[in-house]
């Protein structure tokens, strides 16, 4: 009889240390968490004061032609981004008088052409030749996102139907460069 | 085979012991069981989070991410039968699919914070770290330990998101989870 006890006293003894053993664990997950982001351009802001190029008197006094010397400051637009790849594409209008919007005569011209270029975002700037038959340069694409400064110049100044012309007196001409930044679908 | 010798013994003493006593029986039986120790988290509420739209697509913050609310899932009648339990909670943060390293400027990550409150007096709580390249998202947090069985609701609750400095989020689909455990304190 004592052996019996002494045997059921070790039994339980081994079904406690059995349950401590079984401690189980929970576990609940993994509870996925998702979102998106759309791919998206910010074209930035105008960081260089004034958003016009101001060139000042275009001719050349003495001779009515148009001056070889023109230039302005470029603009630099910042915190410009695209969240994915990107194209830039530079588009300008010409010079053209406001207020003497008539046919220039024969010798003269209202036009004043120039390359608009807009650089930083892609290793080829972006260029824009108004007047030019065609403008192969003006869409250059990027593959990454990117976030960079864009700097817009002008130059290269030409009057329209050639520079042997001369242009029709007018207090303001006006032209336009546009920047845009579009996500590549 | 000691067994059998004692049962033995008993089945020859038995004959002589019921002819010396007339009287009524009387035998002690164990009666026992156990019950193990376990630990159950209750259905989650939800079996995901999703957080839709990360960032803000207008005004100054275009680009940026975007305010996004406290998230929580519940976890009703969650229990430990036995003492000296902890919840721990584990999770990735939420990083781009597209795994190019991002320009300067730009992420890959959205770090959150996970809480797991209601169980022990310290909540689990854990913080992921993702570099704005997306490395490093996961990160783990134990919470304090609760001296007795308990049953209760639990709620896990994500808030806190943030990219590293603040940077821009490069497009696409992003993805992170939570996991967690209730178990005993020291396995």
């Amino acid at each position: 009889m004592r052996t019996l006890s002494t045997s059921l006293a070790a039994l339980l003894a081994i079904g406690a240390a059995g349950a401590a053993s079984a401690q189980t664990t929970a576990t609940s997950g993994p509870f996925p968490v998702t979102g998106n982001v759309p791919a998206l351009c910010a074209a930035g802001t105008n960081g260089s004061g004034s958003g016009s190029f101001d060139l000042g008197v275009l001719v050349n006094t003495s001779t009515g032609l148009l001056r070889n010397d023109l230039a302005a400051p470029p603009k630099v637009l910042t915190g410009a981004f695209c969240s994915s790849a990107s194209t830039i594409t530079v588009n300008a209008t010409p010079l053209l008088s406001v207020n003497n919007v008539a046919a220039a005569p024969s010798g003269f011209s209202r036009t004043v052409n120039f390359t608009a270029t807009a650089a930083g975002w892609t290793a080829t700037a972006a260029t824009f030749t108004t007047g030019a038959a065609s403008n192969p340069g003006a869409v250059q694409t990027r593959g990454t996102a990117f976030t960079g400064d864009i700097t817009v110049s002008i130059g290269a100044f030409s009057t329209g139907g050639g520079n042997a012309l001369r242009l029709v007196a007018d207090p303001a001409y006006l032209g336009s460069v546009t920047v845009t930044l579009a996500v590549v679908s | 085979m000691k067994a059998r010798i004692a049962l033995a013994a008993l089945v020859i003493a038995a004959p002589a012991g019921m002819a010396s006593a007339q009287g009524p029986l009387e035998g002690r039986v164990a009666v026992d069981g156990s019950v193990a120790g376990r630990c159950v988290l209750g259905p989650p509420s939800q079996s995901a989070v999703p957080l839709g739209t990360l960032t803000n697509t207008s005004g100054p913050r275009t680009g940026r991410l975007a305010t996004i609310a406290a998230q929580a899932i519940n976890f009703p009648g969650s229990y430990c039968n036995f003492a000296g339990t902890r919840i721990s909670v584990s999770a990735n943060a939420m990083v781009a699919a597209d795994a190019t390293a991002p320009q300067p400027g730009f992420a890959r990550a959205v770090n959150f914070t996970s809480t797991v409150s209601n169980w022990a007096a310290a909540n689990a709580v854990v913080t992921t770290a993702a570099s704005a390249g997306g490395a490093t998202p996961a990160a783990q947090g134990p919470g304090g330990t609760h001296p007795a069985p308990k049953l209760a609701d639990l709620t896990l609750t994500l808030n806190n998101f943030a990219v590293p400095s603040d940077l821009l989020l490069v497009s696409g689909g992003y993805a992170g989870a939570v996991t967690i455990t209730l178990g005993p304190a020291t396995p």
